[in-house]
């Protein structure tokens, strides 16, 4: 068995594989690894907040900033985990698999790694797509895994530790010298060298990020080919994530004697549209930046929340429960914190770039707050209820 | 929980590639592990909080799935075309062979993300999402590149061979 391996080890051999190359390759994929847990831990608090959690309304582009690092470097690590990968990929095919228990705990710690890592990308990526093919919900099934991954991510590193501290260095530079593909030696006949290799994963990385991070910031979108989605585009140049049709809102939100109920302690009031555009009127330019990484900066024009709660006698630090027509649908019901409830361009939106909101958007009524995700802007609103 | 920067350089060469660690590497060691272990801990006992037994199997088989794949499938790929490659580069400079593997590296990842956006687009139900000419797009990417590559190669093999790589 071990021949066995042995051959088909040597079938797999290239010299270009170091542990150089590794901890190489390892520092770029950990570091954005750390990124996209940081910025998911971010948005996953900003949409299901800790007590002690902080919600930052300025710049209001921070969410556009944050998810759009997010799923621009959760791209990016693509091509760099299959290259971290395949520098170790010799490993798997050593013989005995086992060696002792001590061996048998790491081996099973990094097929964990492997695993969740390879799994976490491609359904990050896909569920960019809005394509959910799998047996398992998604933003639960990512959260965790990415304890899983960050976790995994510390074990490994200590294991290694040794490894990665002989070659932090490049070779030839530090003593400790491991490395079979040194920088001043030439590749092997029709090979590549260790830097060569590097580059060519530097620029796979970099081609990904330059065509797709155009649907996150305006600056690359003249790039955006391969992004799902592109700027100014969809009603009223804005993209739509969830349409009326599909929130089944449609009869109750054109309806003509729609209303919209504020209510706190027990007293209720009722806005008709013509009422809420008889209040003073405020027009910001906002962003919409989505969990699935895309954003669109648009002006809006409608009431500050602030002023619907003080018409019915609500506290300036009132945190609102805000309810859409949807029948069903895991945003129906959202909950907004003080910090959005008192800054002053936090809208109930009536009208989008110059134009009455259209249905896609929200019509007749719909939230837009700074530096929130975009599932948490609802839209066709039904009633506002200070808690 | 990691060392300073101070500590690092200082512990290498004491380290070495496989020698003795010091206390200080000991040391971070033993703390990555615990807290490493308990982040992971904390991963796998939150899944079951809120995927049912079937997702859970489904994910199992998932994560399984996508080992395979990658270590059955892209990998002795990659290994089998890098191997064409590497008879076609020994007529090559060094340089030309490393822009070749470079620019089939980039294309074949691009090829697996258009691949994925136009199977989302068929399943697709909404209008403002996968709107581009993703098919068309990749067209143009592949002749841009091929242009480039070829370019490069060209001026790569003209220079005469004692300027080096």
């Amino acid at each position: 068995m071990e021949k066995l391996t042995d051959a088909l080890a040597a079938r797999f051999a290239s010299p270009t594989r170091s542990s150089r190359l590794t901890v190489v390759l390892g520092r770029w994929l950990g570091l954005s690894f750390l990124v996209c847990f940081a910025t998911g831990l971010f948005s996953h608090g900003l949409q299901n907040p800790p007590s002690w959690m902080f919600f930052p309304t300025s710049p209001a582009w921070i969410y556009q900033l944050s998810q759009g690092i997010h799923v621009t470097t959760g791209l990016a690590s693509i091509p760099l985990l299959l290259a971290k990968l395949w520098s170790v990929y010799p490993e798997l095919l050593k013989w005995p698999p086992v060696r002792s228990l001590l061996h048998g705990l790491e081996r099973a710690s990094v097929a964990l790694f492997v695993a969740s890592s390879l799994l976490q990308v491609t359904t990050g990526l896909i569920n960019t797509y809005k394509w959910y093919p799998w047996p398992f919900p998604f933003r639960e099934t990512h959260y965790w895994l990415a304890w899983v991954i960050t976790g995994s991510l510390v074990l490994h590193i200590a294991v290694k530790l040794p490894v990665i501290l002989a070659n932090w260095r490049r070779p030839g530079r530090g003593p400790a010298v491991t490395a079979r593909a040194g920088d001043s030696e030439p590749a092997a006949a029709g090979r590549w060298t260790r830097r060569a290799f590097l580059a060519g994963v530097g620029t796979t990385a970099g081609v990904l990020v330059l065509t797709t991070a155009g649907q996150s910031f305006a600056w690359f979108d003249p790039l955006n080919v391969f992004a799902p989605r592109k700027m100014g585009t969809g009603p009223q140049s804005v993209p739509v994530n969830r349409t009326a049709e599909q929130a089944n809102v449609k009869d109750q939100a054109m309806a003509p004697d729609w209303k919209l109920a504020v209510a706190y302690q027990g007293s209720r009031r009722m806005f008709s549209l013509a009422e809420l555009r008889s209040l003073p009127q405020y027009a910001h330019e906002l962003p919409i930046a989505c969990v699935e990484g895309w954003s669109q900066t648009a002006q809006w024009r409608g009431v500050r929340i602030r002023d619907l709660v003080a018409a019915v006698g609500g506290p300036a630090d009132a945190v609102l429960r805000v309810t859409s027509l949807e029948p069903e649908g895991a945003y129906r019901t959202m909950d907004m914190p003080t910090a959005y409830v008192q800054d002053e361009r936090t809208l109930v939106a009536l009208e989008l770039n110059g134009e009455i909101l259209d249905l896609e958007h929200g019509y007749p009524a719909r939230i837009i707050a700074p530096g929130r995700p975009g599932v948490l802007q609802t839209k066709w609103l039904q009633s506002v209820e200070v808690l | 929980m990691k060392p300073t920067p101070g500590q690092v350089p200082a512990s290498v060469p004491a380290a070495g590639p496989v020698g003795a660690p010091s206390r200080t590497v000991k040391i971070v060691r033993i703390v990555l592990i615990a807290s490493g272990v308990a982040v992971i801990s904390y991963g796998l006992l939150g899944l079951p909080t809120q995927l049912g037994a079937m997702q859970l199997v489904g994910l199992l088989a998932w994560l399984a799935g996508a080992v395979v794949l990658h270590d059955g499938v892209v990998v002795p790929l990659s290994t089998l075309v890098g191997a064409g490659l590497t008879r076609i580069g020994v007529g090559l400079r060094p340089a030309s062979s490393a822009v070749l593997r470079g620019a089939l590296m980039t294309g074949a990842l691009v090829t697996l993300l258009v691949a994925l956006l136009l199977k989302a687009q068929s399943v697709a139900q909404n209008v403002s999402v996968l709107e581009g000419q993703y098919a068309v797009a990749l067209c143009w990417f592949w002749a841009a590149l091929t242009l480039v590559t070829a370019a490069a190669i060209f001026v790569l093999q003209r220079r005469a061979p004692a300027a080096g790589p």
